[in-house]
C-alpha cells in the first residue's frame, strides 16, 4: 500500500467570512452587548483628542498676538510679586497686545470673564493696582531706562516704553461716561504686538514728539462707542475730559488669556498719555523683542543689570520681567497635560471594554464549545476555527469602532455647549479605529486560541 | 475488494495512579470497501472509544491503523483533521448540526472546508439533500426540523464529500421506533448504493440491519457468535 498523500485546499477566507457574517447576524443583541465596550472607548478616544486640540488651539488663539521673543519689564510692587505666585502664566504680561498688570483690573475681568482663563486675567488686573499709585512701588520706569536698555543691550529688534490705565471715556453713541483701558504707547508698539488696522493708522513718531490728541481704538470699543468699527474713523472720543481725533482702527484681534484685549482698549501716544492723562500716577512698563528668541533669557539677564545700573538702592526683585516664551511655553504645557491626562483616561476605557470583549468572547467559546467540536470532526483546522474566531472579535471591534467615532463627533457639539472649546480632530478617528480594532483583536485571541486548542471528541462531548 | 479499515492490535489504556485502566485490549479488525458493519456492545465495552479511534478523534498507545490508504498511526494532528474531511462522513446520536446555519448550510461544511467555492458546494449539496428528501427544507433551521429530518441532514453532510467511510454512532439513538427504522432503511439503501458503512449501537435489534456484526466486550472484538461463547 502507498501512502496517500494528505493534502488539500485550506477553506476559502471569504467562506470563513461568510460563515461569522451569519454567526454574526443570528446573534445581533449579544454582538452589539459586546461592542458596547469598544464604542464607549472609541468615542471617548474622540473626544479627549477633540477636547484636549480644542485647549491648544485656545492657547495659540489667545496667545496670537504675542511675539515670541518678547519681554516685558515692570516695576513691582508686592501685591505684584504676589500674583506671579498665584496667577500663574500670563500675570503682569502683555498677553496679546495688552499688559496684563494694569489697573484696567475691571475691564480684564470683562474680557476674560467668560472664558477658562477668566480667573487668570483677573489675577493680572489686581497684580496692576499698585499702577494707581497705592503700592509700596520702589521704583518708576523712565524713558532713559528704555534709551539705555536699547542702546546697552544688543540683539534686541526694539524697545518700546509704554503706559497702561483705566481713564473715562465719552462720546459717540455714549450716554455716559465709561471707564476704559487707555494706553499710551510708540510707534513700535503695533509691530510688537502684531496689531491689525481695519481702518486709518497707527500712532506715529510725529504724534508722539507733538503730543497730538489722537487715538487708535480697538474693534469692540469702536463697537460700543459707535456702533460700528467703521464709523468710529474719523469720529473723536473724549479721555478724561479731552477730545481726542480717531485716526485709525484696529481689525478684531480676539481675546487674550490675560490683561486686556487690544479690542476694548483706546492707543494714545505715550508722550500724550503721560502729560494729560496719567501724569504723575503713570506705571510705565517697557518692551523690548530679542531678535534671537533663544537668547531671551540672556536679554532678561542684561536688561536687569542695566536697570539695576540706572537704579540705584533697589533690590532686583524691584523690576518684574517676564517674556512671552516661558508664558507661551506653560500656557502649552499645561494644555499638552491635560490632553496627556484624557489619553489615560481613553485608554483605561479601552482596557475596560477590552476585558469586556474578552469576558463575552469567553463565554461564546463556552457555548459554542459544541459547534467547535462539529466542527473540528468534519475536518476544520485549527487555523481555520482560530480565524473563525479572531475575525468575529474583530468585526466586533471594527463596528464597535466605527459607531464609536460617529458618535464622538455627534457628541462634540453638545460637549461645546458646556463652553469647552472643542476642536475635532480627522486623524482621531483613524486612532479610535486602531484602538478599537487593537484591543478586539488582542483580547478576542485568547478565548480563540482556547477554543481551536480544543480536542474534538472533548468538545463534542460537552453538553 | 479494497480495505477501507484494517486495525491490528489496537491497545488503548489510561494510567491512573498505579493502576492501568484499559479500555481497549488489543482490537484487530478488517472492513472492506461496500461492506456495512454494526460494532455492537453495552455502555462501558469501550464502544466510543472504539469509534473514536476509527474517527481519528482518539489516539492509541499500540497497535495499526490503516484507514484505506492512510497509516493513521504515523499522523500528526493537522493530517488527521484532513483524513477526517476526506475520507469519513460522521453521523451522531445527536445529529450534531449547528444550530445558527440552515440546512443547506450544514450540509456544505465539510466541502467549504476543503476550500471548495460556495456555489459548487451548494450545488452538490442540494444533490444530497434531495437524495435524502430534504430540498424543500434546504432553508430551515435544524430547529424547524424534526428528529428524524435532523438525521437526514446530517447524513446529507457525511455523504456530500463523498467518504470512503460512513461512520454512525447510535443513529437511531434519539428516534423514536418508526423514525429510527426510516433511518435504518436509509442505510441500507446507501450501502447498496456503495457506500461502506460502520455503525456503533448497543441495540442488538438496530445492529441486525447490517449486514456483518461484532460485538465489543470489555474491549475485546467478537465476530459473529464468539462473542456468545466468550460470554457463557
Amino acid at each position: 500500500m502507498t501512502k496517500q498523500k494528505l493534502s488539500m485546499g485550506q477553506m476559502r477566507i471569504g467562506e470563513i467570512m461568510h460563515l461569522v457574517w451569519i454567526n454574526i447576524m443570528e446573534s445581533k443583541f449579544k454582538v452589539f452587548l459586546t461592542s458596547l465596550g469598544v464604542i464607549v472607548g472609541s468615542a471617548t478616544i474622540i473626544l479627549v483628542i477633540a477636547v484636549g486640540h480644542g485647549g491648544e488651539v485656545e492657547v495659540q488663539n489667545e496667545y496670537k498676538t504675542l511675539n515670541a521673543g518678547s519681554i516685558n519689564v515692570a516695576a513691582s510692587t508686592e501685591a505684584q510679586m504676589q500674583d506671579q505666585m498665584m496667577g500663574g502664566f500670563g500675570g503682569g504680561f502683555p498677553g496679546g497686545g495688552m499688559p496684563g498688570g494694569t489697573p484696567g483690573g475691571a475691564n480684564g475681568n470683562r474680557s476674560g470673564g467668560t472664558r477658562r482663563s477668566g480667573g487668570s486675567g483677573g489675577f493680572g488686573g489686581f497684580g496692576g493696582m499698585g499702577g494707581g499709585g497705592t503700592g509700596g512701588k520702589a521704583v518708576t520706569l523712565t524713558e532713559s531706562d528704555e534709551q539705555d536698555i536699547a542702546s546697552l543691550v544688543s540683539g534686541l529688534s526694539s524697545v518700546s516704553i509704554y503706559t497702561t490705565g483705566t481713564s473715562s471715556v465719552d462720546g459717540g453713541d455714549l450716554t455716559e461716561e465709561t471707564d476704559e483701558t487707555v494706553a499710551g504707547v510708540g510707534s513700535e508698539y503695533q509691530e510688537m504686538c502684531n496689531l491689525d488696522l481695519l481702518e486709518g493708522e497707527f500712532i506715529t513718531d510725529e504724534d508722539n514728539e507733538d503730543k497730538s490728541k489722537v487715538a487708535v481704538i480697538g474693534y469692540t470699543l469702536a463697537q460700543t462707542i459707535f456702533g460700528s468699527a467703521y464709523s468710529a474713523y474719523g469720529d473723536s472720543v473724549s479721555i478724561e475730559g479731552k477730545k481726542y481725533e480717531i485716526v485709525g482702527v484696529l481689525n478684531e484681534m480676539g481675546s487674550v488669556s490675560s490683561g486686556t484685549s487690544p479690542d476694548d482698549s483706546i492707543f494714545v501716544p505715550y508722550q500724550t498719555a503721560a502729560k494729560y492723562i496719567y501724569g504723575k500716577s503713570a506705571d510705565p512698563q517697557i518692551m523690548a523683542i530679542a531678535s534671537d528668541v533663544n537668547s531671551v533669557s540672556d536679554k532678561i539677564t542684561e536688561i536687569k543689570a542695566v536697570l539695576m545700573e540706572n537704579h540705584s538702592n533697589v533690590k532686583e526683585n524691584a523690576f518684574n520681567v517676564t517674556d512671552a516664551g516661558s508664558t507661551l511655553e506653560s500656557a502649552t504645557s499645561s494644555a499638552k497635560t491635560l490632553s496627556m491626562l484624557l489619553m489615560i483616561v481613553a485608554a483605561i476605557v479601552f482596557i475596560v471594554g477590552g476585558i469586556g470583549i474578552m469576558n463575552v468572547m469567553f463565554v461564546s467559546v463556552k457555548e459554542r464549545t459544541q459547534e467547535i467540536g462539529i466542527l473540528k470532526a468534519l475536518g476544520s483546522s485549527k487555523r481555520v476555527i482560530l480565524l473563525q474566531f479572531l475575525l468575529e472579535a474583530t468585526f466586533i471591534s471594527v463596528f464597535g469602532g466605527l459607531l464609536g467615532v460617529l458618535s464622538g463627533f455627534a457628541l462634540i457639539p453638545l460637549v461645546r455647549l458646556s463652553g469647552m472649546t472643542v476642536e475635532p480632530v480627522a486623524a482621531s478617528a483613524v486612532y479610535s479605529m486602531i484602538f478599537a480594532v487593537g484591543t478586539g483583536t488582542i483580547f478576542g485571541f485568547y478565548p480563540a486560541w482556547k477554543a481551536a486548542a480544543l480536542m474534538p471528541i472533548e468538545a463534542l462531548t460537552q453538553e | 475488494m479494497e480495505q477501507v479499515i484494517q486495525m491490528q492490535k489496537i491497545r488503548k489504556f489510561y494510567n491512573q495512579g498505579e493502576n492501568r485502566l484499559e479500555v481497549l485490549k488489543g482490537i484487530s479488525l478488517e472492513v472492506l470497501e461496500g461492506e456495512y458493519l454494526a460494532i455492537l456492545g453495552p455502555s462501558g465495552s469501550g464502544k466510543s472509544t472504539l469509534m473514536n479511534i476509527i474517527g481519528c478523534m482518539d489516539r492509541f498507545q499500540e497497535g495499526e491503523y490503516w484507514l484505506t490508504e492512510s497509516f493513521v498511526n504515523k499522523m500528526n494532528d493537522a493530517q488527521l483533521t484532513i483524513l477526517r474531511n476526506q475520507q469519513i462522513g460522521f453521523i451522531f446520536q445527536k445529529y450534531h448540526l449547528i444550530q445558527k446555519y440552515t440546512v443547506l448550510q450544514n450540509t456544505m461544511i465539510p466541502l467549504l472546508i476543503r476550500g471548495m467555492s460556495r456555489k459548487e458546494a451548494e450545488s452538490l449539496s442540494m444533490e444530497k439533500l434531495e437524495l435524502l428528501g430534504m430540498k424543500e427544507r434546504a432553508d430551515h433551521k435544524p430547529n424547524e426540523l424534526s428528529g428524524g429530518q435532523q438525521q437526514r441532514t446530517a447524513i446529507a453532510r457525511a455523504l456530500v464529500g463523498s467518504p470512503k467511510l460512513l461512520l454512525a454512532d447510535e443513529p437511531t439513538g434519539a428516534l423514536d421506533r418508526s423514525t429510527g427504522e426510516e433511518v435504518l432503511r436509509l442505510f441500507q439503501q446507501l450501502n447498496e448504493m456503495g457506500n461502506t458503512i460502520v455503525m456503533i449501537t448497543h441495540d442488538l435489534h438496530v445492529a441486525k440491519s447490517a449486514k456483518r456484526i461484532v460485538k465489543i466486550i470489555d474491549g475485546e472484538l467478537f465476530e459473529g457468535d464468539e462473542a456468545d461463547v466468550a460470554l457463557a
